[in-house]
């Protein structure tokens, strides 16, 4: 049977707790594990009912829960810290989470339709002027 | 349609390109099926045998071994890609977890294969995160 992992991520600024996904998960019956952690939650089910299970959570607060897949099953002990696993690995996770603020606010924005705006491209900066900026900082 | 992301296991890119409605081809669902089918039996490392071999697909044999590695399973991702996402500068995709020489190679491999590509920097405060995700959304809706 075909397994799916996935990290459920909730926005520093959602008021929904990791506690209030596991009991909703829990709620809606379905053959999927769940474990509460401190960014949110891990699940793990067939393709199938992680699917289903995913679209409903997301309508307690569309902003403001996110998810992606884990290539590890749930208590791998090669990834479980619990076990001393060889692959923490929590560095992105809680820098992506950290921002997840500012998308939050990005989506709000483009779901109201608002466009982009245009920004100047990055150019590299001449010799001339780092060459000065090097003198200014040697002095 | 299939999107590659790039950071591969970018949180941010895998949940937008699934909210408007595609498939993001990720480095974790690749993991995946290779832990599932027990391919993977020394950690910690991420790659079989095969995978040393295939690496060279993508990179010439005086490349490092780290970079071939992680080609060796980015390189059929972004062979299966109809479209790509590549967010710049993501603080972990440089450093201790990342390689910005694989980072490198993986742009030039994605702009060769001549994809709908969009190129966005990993946003810093609301304004740029606010232009970010209005980009990826145009981008994605655009590709329907």
């Amino acid at each position: 049977m075909k397994r799916e992992t996935r990290l459920i991520v909730i926005s520093p600024l959602s008021e929904i707790t990791p506690d209030q996904i596991t009991r909703a998960v829990y709620a809606m019956g379905h053959e999927v594990t769940v474990k509460e952690t401190c960014y949110g939650a891990v699940l793990e089910g067939t393709p199938e009912t992680v699917k289903e299970v995913m679209e409903d959570l997301k309508k307690l607060d569309p902003l403001g829960i996110y998810s992606k897949i884990r290539g590890f099953p749930l208590g791998d002990p090669k990834r479980c810290r619990a076990q001393h696993g060889s692959r923490p690995g929590f560095s992105q996770l809680q820098r992506e989470w950290q921002d997840l603020a500012l998308v939050e606010k990005g989506l709000e924005c483009a779901l109201r339709g608002e466009k982009a705006e245009e920004q100047e491209d990055r150019a590299r900066m001449p010799v001339k002027e780092l060459q000065r900026f090097c003198e200014e900082v040697s002095d | 349609m299939k999107i590659f992301i790039d950071p591969p296991n970018s949180l941010i890119l895998f949940d937008l390109v699934e909210r408007f409605g595609h498939e993001p081809l990720s480095v974790m669902a690749t993991i995946q099926e290779r832990v599932d089918n027990l391919e993977i039996d020394m950690p910690p490392m991420n790659v079989s045998l095969d995978d040393v071999k295939k690496g060279l697909d993508y990179a010439g044999i005086e490349v490092p071994s780290g970079i071939r590695g992680r080609l060796a399973v980015w390189g059929p991702l972004i062979d299966e890609a109809e479209a790509a996402i590549i967010m710049e500068a993501a603080p972990y995709s440089f450093g201790c977890v990342g390689c910005h020489r694989t980072n490198l190679l993986v742009e030039y491999l994605v702009r060769k294969r001549g994809i709908p590509t969009l190129e966005i920097d990993y946003p810093h405060d609301e304004e740029e995160a606010r232009n970010m995700v209005i980009k990826v959304k145009e981008f994605l809706e655009g590709l329907q």
